[in-house]
């Protein structure tokens, strides 16, 4: 069985989407919040894992998706999937000056701008009180021209598994088709992508506009899962927590992401039940993934199923 | 107030302010000078010497002695973490070292909360050092003046180490050329290990000197840690006189722009750090990596 096979993963994310209407109504809640994060991640990962652009700025196209979705459902009760898509098409856009800053370095300088850019969003929203409500954020963000069925719990999630599948359906198709390997062309060894003549910079600039419109649907999603949007969605640890979990599940694999999103938030839900200490272990846990396992829970999942002569 | 007065008081201000910044970003600086390692777990470390630095005057009572053990028990710690973890990564790329660093830094601030707990804490002064001085007819509190003493002590101490020792030297020739510098005949793993715990001995000691007048709480090394990136990355990542110019530069940039431009300030900081990255992407004073 091939873990990366998207009949597979669509046939998971389907089973979610029907576990939905069957679970108690706050786990149902818990699994909605947990597919969006997973449909974050799944952003982060075309960056970190396919173009190997360590962003410690994700944090930014989540939260400016999510108060462009809040902004358009508070002032003009759009409908919400139009808000979605709108705000996701918006992040993509301030993503094409945004990414073409940011595209030109690598490394750790990457990195760092991608992190400037993310706070410069928070001063932004913390200071800007007339639009944004500052410090406290807007709250009661409607779920306009849904219907009673999908502005519901189970509709919502239903929604939310629905952006997921076509989501992962576009990262996979992106990853597959001949612009995505490009992409991996220029990761892999710049100046020979160059010599046939890509140019490395516009490469990548693809995969920084498609991840900011990921991550952009994502935080509008948020937006109309909580009906709430605060400086807090821009703020850095926001960021690394996205990284742990697409390290956590594998970098580069699509589908470890979105596991490491799962088993990230199970994790801190089911242990901070538990006990006090779950934060610590988390970190810890964490710090001997990168160490020892640099490629994730998928690393070990791919390493049990007998070898492939492609993975 | 008289204009020049406030002015002088503002500078005094955003000085003190410098010398606390500089404390942690000369560490962020120094490790990446040396081993190219972003530590995202500085402004942990930053907070756990606030933490250590008030139980140990509150325990003892003494605080010189506060000075003393925040920064001892943080260097043990960076000391270990170098030669556990971050030692295994030499080899791996950048983000290896970002996402490990990360990792402390989740730890450490959970491994804070449970000792600590919650609630803020907040050092009291010795009575020698809670006054006040008259600046221009107008009050100070001498604490403050206390810090840019630090600071500019702590600066030149730095500098001289760095240029007028031996182990300065090697230090440097360590950051210039790694392989020739073992080749020489030196151990730079031990070198590597050595910045590292000095690195979070400086930053530990910067949170101990703050704690009287920041007071320790969850989110002070979250804070502070952006503030150092901002500094490093404006001032040029390795670069000493760039963090020092850095540091004054955001001390003076907070402290005036919060009071004459609040709306912008924030942001303005960042919009600096931008320009900088993408104009000079090594810094001010720094070389192109």
């Amino acid at each position: 069985m091939n873990l990366s096979d998207p009949r597979l993963v669509l046939a998971f994310i389907a089973a979610a989407g029907a576990l939905g209407l069957v679970l108690p109504a706050h786990a149902t809640t818990l699994l909605t919040e947990a597919l969006i994060l997973c449909l974050f991640a799944l952003s982060l990962d075309l960056l970190v894992g396919h173009a190997r652009l360590t962003s410690f700025g994700h944090a930014g196209p989540w939260g400016f998706g999510a108060y462009v979705a809040a902004g358009m459902l508070l002032a003009w009760q759009v409908p919400l999937p139009v808000a979605v898509l709108a705000a996701g098409a918006l992040t993509a856009l301030l993503a094409i000056p945004v990414g073409w800053l940011c595209v030109r370095t690598g490394g750790v300088a990457f990195a760092m701008l991608s992190l400037a850019f993310a706070q410069l969003g928070y001063a932004v929203v913390f200071k800007w009180n007339a639009v944004t409500g500052g410090s406290d954020g807007l709250p009661g963000v409607p779920r306009a021209g849904l219907g009673e069925f999908l502005a519901g719990r189970e509709g919502y999630h239903l929604l939310v598994v629905a952006f997921l599948g076509a989501a992962y359906l576009l990262a996979w198709g992106f990853v597959r088709s001949p612009l995505g390997r490009v992409v991996a062309a220029v990761r892999e060894n710049e100046q020979r992508a160059e010599a046939l003549g890509h140019d490395p910079r516009r490469i990548r600039l693809v995969v920084f506009v498609l991840s900011y419109f990921l991550a952009g649907v994502a935080g509008a999603l948020y937006a109309g899962f909580a009906r709430y949007v605060s400086p807090e969605l821009f703020f850095w640890t926001v960021s690394g927590h996205v990284l742990v979990m697409v390290v956590l599940g594998g970098a580069g694999t699509l589908v470890g992401p979105m596991l490491g999103a799962l088993a990230l938030f199970y994790m801190e839900h089911q242990l901070s039940a538990l006990t006090e200490s779950w934060g610590l272990a988390l970190g810890l846990l964490f710090i001997l993934v990168v160490i020892f396992a640099p490629r994730g829970l998928m690393g070990w999942l791919q390493a049990w199923r007998p070898r492939r002569r492609d993975a | 107030m008289d204009p020049l007065a406030l002015l002088t008081l503002q500078a005094l201000n955003a000085l003190s302010l410098s010398a606390l910044l500089f404390f942690i970003s000369l560490g962020l600086t120094l490790i990446f000078g040396i081993m190219r390692v972003v530590n995202f777990a500085h402004g942990a470390l930053f907070m756990l010497g606030a933490y250590v630095g008030v139980t140990a005057h509150n325990a003892s009572g003494s605080f010189l002695l506060s000075l003393v053990a925040a920064p001892l028990a943080a260097g043990l710690l960076g000391l270990a973490f170098e030669r556990t973890a971050l030692s295994r990564l030499y080899a791996r790329e950048h983000s290896a070292f970002l996402l490990v660093t990360f990792g402390l830094a989740l730890a450490l601030t959970e491994a804070i909360r449970l000792l600590w707990g919650a609630d803020a804490r907040q050092a009291e002064l010795p009575d020698a050092l809670s006054g006040i001085v008259f600046v221009m007819d107008e009050p100070f509190p001498v604490y403050r003046l206390l810090l840019i003493g630090a600071g500019v002590l702590c600066g030149l101490g730095c500098w001289a180490g760095l240029q007028r020792t031996r182990l300065g030297l090697l230090l440097r020739a360590a950051s210039q050329n790694p392989v020739m510098t073992a080749a020489l005949g030196n151990d730079v793993g031990r070198v590597r290990a050595f910045v590292f715990a000095l690195a979070c001995a400086l930053a530990a000691l910067g949170g101990a000197l703050a704690a009287p007048l920041l007071s320790a709480s969850l989110g002070l090394g979250s804070n502070v840690i952006i503030d150092a990136f901002v500094i490093v990355m404006i001032g040029g990542m390795g670069s000493f006189l760039g963090t020092a110019a850095g540091s004054l530069l955001v001390g003076f940039a907070q402290t005036f722009g919060n009071y004459y431009l609040p709306e912008l300030a924030l942001g303005m900081t960042y919009v600096v750090m931008i320009a900088v990255l993408v104009l000079r992407p090594g810094g001010l004073f720094g070389r192109p990596e």
